[in-house]
């Protein structure tokens, strides 16, 4: 108040001066001034593109979904005919995206994990192929790697006549890779239950050995007998109920395959780049996170009789995987994301479908591009939750 | 006892305890030592390192075999077309004529060949203009190097671009080109006599012990007088138009990458202190914007932007398709920096920022001269990683239509004379991006192990 009266008496301008040097109106003020600028901007895009769409009779609406599409997909995950709407090439495209993306995870983790582990190797000849490998492929633009093992590798496969052939049932030529298709048979859903239950047995073994070992400190075999719960049961049920699942092997019939499944050649491009592209970097991830765990901790370990094995799995890799697993996930959002290059090569993932092929039918540019964006949003926004959630979970807890 | 012991055995005539010597230790076995030791440690510790020490040189051996030979040994380096490579070699070796008649395209894209000395003219002044960042001697390294960033693209683009020059355009071309000048004006008064050329003109007139006031004067004087000879220079020049159509090749690869960095930092820089304000508006509309961009992949952007940006704007202007790839470079870069600033931010105590208070700074003066330079200095490797990454990602531009280097590498393939020619373009390009883009993350570690020499004592 004491400040407010001398600023009375001391005249409009003083006043002023001293509003704006007051913390709070000057944060209401910028707020106030930014975003009257966004407002502004909005107001000017938005009144431009209504102008423009209206000279070039376009349309902001869904309605189009339900219209028919009229093109064909040349590999869709989910039945597709041509003919079907607009919302159903939305989906195909989804579930492309997604298939390359889980196909791709699952191997660049595999290949990442023996490239981290062949980097902090005792062995200079290893240390080194690894390095020069995760040097090489990760300075190198993941594009041009697609482009080249699709126009280096894939199209130059010889032709479905003389293709590269493995027991007969696998075969490689320039129309993709063929592999034996699974036929259901009756005796498939007993089989089915019969590994589901080896499942929630192998669960219950691992959570019984744990308790044990927290709780009476015995150690009981984990590895094994989980093993044997996941073969065995499915294995028996196949035997009893009489050979459940046949298997559709590709043909060769005259200038093509018949039969199996037929995985086309840009899918084998897409999946081999992204695969190896991003495999260096969970190596990076890899070592790093086997680097942060100080060496006492094995030092100790080794002290105690643990051995070398145990206090891998016990101990180290633990700890790692707190450092590891964060940037592991955002390398699996990565994989998500770069998928897209697909479009250059011709698969059908979702921006080639949708953010290209029907854009360029339907002309709705607003709302495709809507759409794709918030797929991609929607996605990134569920890891980064359940980063977060994880992140929380493996708090050190200290007492 | 034993203490008492000795003298009575010295009387007793018994010979006197020998004093102790250590033996000289023995020299380490020869399997320790030297090459053949190191060997034996980090190749054959075990008969499973061995093993694979066997393999992982079999692996290199195969690999490095197969590449000479196809790039080398059985390469071709005379032919006309494909099909005379083909003859001699087949497909065992790699057919580089091929390649060798495309450098110029693979380069400059479709610029016109005679115009090309244009391109080469800009790249030569921005090594002239970097080159001062090495020398030693030079004192306003930091002016230089920004002058460098901000200016020298008003330059480029004429020298690229050419045509018609407006009033504002000519005096922005001018303002670049004067820098250039003053960037080598300074460095030549620096090395010679330590002063930097405004001072040295002042002493030049010998007004040197004249107040400080006038001296300021005089050294802006001088600065205006090199910003008329650049105007006048920027008058006399008439560059025909090179429409950025024809731009392409490695040439516009560095132009949209170069643009998206020098873009990337500032905007990063202030998109990280929006984000982490304490004014929620700001830092919620920061946030949004941020989010937005890193959590779809470039080449959607790539394509609402070229698909949105004519929408955008008012009915009839024109966007050509290059701005649009560069608007949406820029965006997506800038999203990106501002999370590495962000956490280079984070990394700094907070007693640093309490610190600059309590000397009386205010947030500008905090941020600018005590937080940003330490926070910097910490992002310097996510930085160049960042930039590493952009450079790489210019490729997808090559989806929309432009022709980047990998677009003319595939067109290789497409000439009729060399048709199906994609394996050695691809090469040749990847030997380009992988010598760039590993200079780049080398020179980084190198830049981080300088900086750091402080804390390593």
């Amino acid at each position: 108040m004491a400040l407010l009266d001398i600023t009375a008496q001391a005249g409009p301008g003083a006043r002023l001066m001293a509003l704006l040097n007051n913390a709070r109106f000057r944060s209401v003020l910028y707020q106030a001034l930014t975003l009257g600028c966004v407002v502004l901007l909005f107001w000017y895009l938005v009144s431009n593109t209504i102008e423009n769409m209206s000279q070039r009779d376009m349309s902001a609406g869904f309605d189009f979904l339900g219209v028919s599409a009229g093109f064909g997909i040349g590999f869709t995950l989910i039945p597709y005919r041509e003919g079907d709407t607009y919302l159903r090439v939305f989906m195909v495209g989804i579930a492309n995206t997604l298939l390359v993306a889980v196909v791709a995870i699952v191997l660049s983790t595999l290949l990442g994990l023996v490239v981290g582990l062949a980097r902090l190797s005792s062995n200079w000849v290893i240390r080194n192929v690894a390095r020069w490998y995760i040097e090489i492929l990760r300075n190198t633009p993941l594009l041009l790697q697609i482009i080249a093992w699709y126009f280096g590798v894939f199209t130059l496969l010889p032709r479905p006549r003389d293709s590269v052939g493995w027991l007969d049932a696998v075969f490689l030529n320039n129309r993709g890779l063929y592999i034996p298709a699974p036929l259901v048979g009756s005796g498939f859903t007993v089989a089915l239950v019969a590994l589901l239950l080896g499942i929630a047995g192998a669960f219950a073994w691992t959570r019984f050995a744990r308790r044990e070992r927290e709780q009476a400190g015995r150690i009981r075999p984990v590895i094994a007998p989980v093993l044997a719960l996941l073969v065995v049961p499915p294995l028996l049920a196949a035997l009893v109920a009489g050979a459940p699942l046949a298997w559709d092997m590709p043909q060769l019939r005259g200038f093509n395959f018949v039969g199996g499944i037929n995985i086309p050649p840009s899918f084998c491009a897409l999946i081999i780049a992204l695969s190896i592209y991003t495999s260096c970097f969970i190596g990076e991830n890899v070592r790093s996170g086997v680097q942060s765990v100080s060496r006492g901790q094995t030092e100790a370990a080794r002290a105690l009789g643990v051995p070398p094995g145990r206090t891998m799995r016990s101990i180290i890799l633990p700890q790692a995987l707190r450092v590891i697993i964060p940037p592991l996930i955002s390398q699996y959002l990565n994989i998500t994301k770069n998928s897209s290059l697909a479009i250059a090569i011709g698969f059908p993932d979702l921006v080639s479908v949708w953010m290209n092929t029907s854009l360029n039918q339907s002309g709705r540019a607003i709302p495709i591009v809507a759409m794709t964006m918030g797929f991609y949003c929607l996605v990134s926004l569920a890891v980064s939750l359940a980063m977060n959630r994880y992140n929380r979970a493996i708090l050190i807890r200290e007492r | 006892m034993a203490n008492t012991s000795s003298p009575m055995a010295a009387s007793s005539g018994l010979p006197p305890a020998e004093i102790f010597k250590p033996k000289p230790a023995r020299a380490a076995p020869a399997s320790t030592l030297g090459i053949q030791g190191w060997i034996r440690q980090n190749m054959f510790s075990s008969i499973p390192s061995a093993v694979v020490t066997l393999l992982g040189l079999w692996i290199v051996y195969a690999f490095l075999d197969a590449i000479l030979t196809w790039a080398v040994g059985n390469a071709v380096w005379e032919a006309s077309n494909r099909r005379e490579c083909l003859d001699q070699v087949g497909r065992s070796g790699a057919c580089w004529p091929g390649v060798v008649a495309w450098i110029p395209n693979l380069i400059y894209g479709l610029y016109p060949k005679d115009q090309v000395w244009r391109i080469n003219l800009a790249a030569l002044v921005l090594l002239v203009w970097a080159v001062p960042l090495w020398l030693p001697r030079v004192r306003s390294k930091v002016e230089i190097g920004l002058s460098l960033v901000l200016l020298f693209p008003l330059l480029a683009s004429y020298l690229f671009l050419g045509g018609e020059k407006g009033a504002i355009w000519s005096a922005l071309i001018a303002l670049g080109l004067a820098a250039f000048l003053w960037a080598l004006l300074t460095t030549a008064t620096e090395m010679t006599t330590g002063l930097s050329f405004t001072r040295f003109v002042v002493g030049a007139v010998g007004a040197s012990n004249r107040s400080e006031e006038a001296s300021r004067r005089i050294g802006f004087a001088a600065l205006l007088l090199v910003y008329a000879v650049a105007f006048v220079a920027v008058q006399g020049m008439a560059l025909s138009l090179v429409q950025t159509r024809l731009w392409g090749g490695l040439f516009l690869t560095t132009v949209i990458s170069g643009i998206g960095i020098a873009f990337s930092l500032p905007a990063g820089i202030v998109l990280a202190l929006a984000r982490r304000s304490r004014m929620p508006l700001i830092s919620l509309l920061a946030t949004a914007f941020i989010e937005l961009f890193r959590s779809v992949p470039l080449i959607t952007i790539l394509f609402m932007f070229n698909t949105m940006l004519p929408l955008f704007l008012p009915v009839g202007v024109e966007v050509n398709q290059l701005l649009r790839a560069i608007v949406a470079v820029c965006l997506f870069a800038a999203a990106y920096m501002a999370e590495v600033v962000r956490g280079g931010l984070q990394a700094i105590p907070r007693g640093q920022y309490e610190a600059a208070s309590a000397m009386g700074l205010g947030f500008w003066q905090a941020t600018g001269l005590v937080i940003m330079p330490q926070a910097l200095k910490i992002m310097i490797p996510t930085i160049v990683g960042n930039f590493i990454g952009l450079f790489k990602d210019t490729t997808l531009v090559s989806i929309i239509g432009l022709f980047d280097l990998l677009s003319m590498a595939r067109a290789v393939g497409e000439d009729t004379r060399w048709l199906g020619l994609f394996l050695e373009p691809f090469f040749f390009v990847t030997m380009i991006y992988f010598v760039a883009c590993f200079g780049m993350s080398q020179y980084s570690l190198n830049l981080e192990q300088r900086l750091s020499a402080g804390e390593r004592r």
